[in-house]
Order: structure tokens, then sequence, then C-alpha cells
């Protein structure tokens, strides 16, 4: 992960819609007959967790599409921010929603609507609270050796 | 599952999001008193301030805060702390990076960042608060308001 400086509304309107994205796959799961739908609905959101995680949140849709149209209306960013952390929260929802279209893919419904109930709670805070992933489980994760610094 | 039950579900999940991120908001940031609490070695934690090691506490109170890279928070936390510290008298902010210090971590029991450690002018520590402080956290910590 290189190092960025980027405006830090970007990455909590990505999570907005991300976690609109989410509810949507969550009921969609819960009768048998949209299962498939919300399937899916769960391929694309983690194919675009992807980009964000391993391309970061400039070439995201949700970035660009913040650029374009909602950037303009805004006054300039108080301050920049380091793009990390919202990358490593790309890939936490990534692992999270992946996990649960696996288990999709296994006809195992439970298990995806628990994962994208679980995505869905992490980027509604983020959105509406600003709570930060990074801050609250990386030094976690990091202490239990699941990742390096 | 019937189309309603599921309304309801995903109801029932935005209430609990929200009554969890309104429980988070009140309780972030403040402060616990700690009792009988351990004496920090500056050397230990690599104190370095604008390079140079820091060799003393601040003469009334040290807040000794633990960040990581990937807290965006930590920055903001030590910006309004590095402000305290030139209007406050006897105020001194210690940040220490716990990204290649993951032995500090362990040692002092830190799940999220940013966490502070305040101590008294020994050095001891007297109380610790976790995520971005409150003004108010703050103004208790230091015995007077915050301008």
């Amino acid at each position: 992960m290189s190092k960025k400086e980027i405006d830090p509304r970007g990455p909590r309107f990505g999570a907005a819609i991300t976690a609109v994205l989410l509810l949507i796959v969550v009921y969609l799961s819960l009768s048998p007959s949209t299962f498939s739908v919300a399937i899916s609905l769960l391929g694309i959101i983690v194919a675009l967790f992807a980009i964000g995680a391993f391309l970061g949140n400039s070439k995201h849709p949700y970035g660009y599409l913040f650029k374009r149209l909602v950037r303009p209306l805004l006054q300039a960013p108080k301050e920049l921010e380091d793009s990390r952390p919202p990358q490593f929260a790309q890939l936490v929802g990534l692992l999270v929603a992946g996990t649960g279209l696996v288990l999709g893919g296994f006809d195992i419904q439970l298990g995806l609507t628990i994962a994208a109930a679980a995505a869905f709670f992490a980027a509604f805070l983020n959105a509406v609270f600003n709570y930060c992933l990074g801050c609250q489980i990386w030094l976690v994760l990091a202490r239990a050796g699941v990742i390096k610094a | 599952m019937p189309a309603d039950s599921g309304l309801v579900a995903i109801i029932g999940l935005l209430l609990l999001a929200t009554v969890f991120g309104f429980v988070w908001k009140a309780t972030t940031g403040r402060s616990k008193r700690i009792r009988g609490g351990v004496q920090i070695d500056l050397k230990e934690i690599g104190a370095t301030k604008n390079g140079l090691p820091v060799t003393a506490f601040g003469e009334h109170t040290t807040f000794l805060q633990f960040s990581s890279e990937m807290c965006p928070v930590c920055k903001q936390t030590a910006k309004i702390f590095e402000e305290l510290e030139k209007t406050s008298h006897g105020v001194l902010h210690i940040e220490v990076d716990l990204t290649h210090r993951l032995d500090l971590a362990e040692k002092f029991g830190i799940l999220q960042t940013p966490t502070t450690l305040v101590l008294d002018s020994n050095g001891i520590v007297k109380s610790r608060i976790g995520g971005a402080p409150k003004t108010s956290t703050i103004e208790e910590e230091i015995g007077h308001f915050v301008i």
C-alpha cells in the first residue's frame, strides 16, 4: 500500500453506498425466491471491495463518482488524510463479504446473511458515525499475527 | 421467510447499528481512572519528540498517546494535544507509533488507537483514554478548561 493524501469524505461517501447495497443483499437473502439475486449483488460488492483494497479509493467507481459529482458541491476539505486506513477497511470488507459470497455459493443462506449483515454494520458505522475500522481492529489483528506491520 | 419479516429484519439491523453508533460515540474518548498505575520508562517506550529522545515528564501532566499507521483519528488527536501543550503550562504530549512496536501494545494491553495514558509528574499512569479524547475529558485531566 502506497501512501497518498485523499479527501476523507470520499471513503465515507463510498461507505454510504456500500451500506445501502449490503442492506439490500441482507433483505434479498432472506427469501428463497430472491436468494440468487442476493448472491449476484454481493458478487458485485465483493468485486468493488477488491478494487478498493488493491487499487485504492482513487481507482474505485465510488471514488470517481465522488470526485465528479459530490466533491464540486462541497467546500475544500479542512485537511487531507492518509489513503491507507480506508484501503485497509476495504480489505476487511473484501474478506467478510467474500466469505459470505463463498458460503452463499454453497447454498448456506444463513452464512451469506450474517456476513452481509456484518459488512453492513461496519460500512454503516463508517458512513454515519465516522467509525474507523483501521483504528479499531488493525492493532488487534496485528497482535494476533493475522497481519504484518 | 415472507417479504414482510425480511423488512422487519433489515429495520432491526439498521436500528441495532444506529444504537451501537450512538453508544460508541458517547463512550469513546472518556477517561478511566487507573489505581496503582505503573511507572512509564521513557527509554523503553522509545519516546521521541521532534526527532530527539524525551528525557523528562511534563511538570504537571503527560499525555502518552499510542497511535498506529492505520489511524487517521490519531493525527487529529495528536494535533489537539500539541495545541494543548502550547497553551497549557506543564503539559507534555508524547506520541508513540505502535505499528512496529507490538511489544508495547502487548505490555499495555492496547486494542485500539488512539489510546492515551495520562501520567502524573513522576510518569505514573493515572488514567487511560480509549479513542479520540473528548474535550471534556481533557479538561478533567488537566483540571481547567481548554480554550
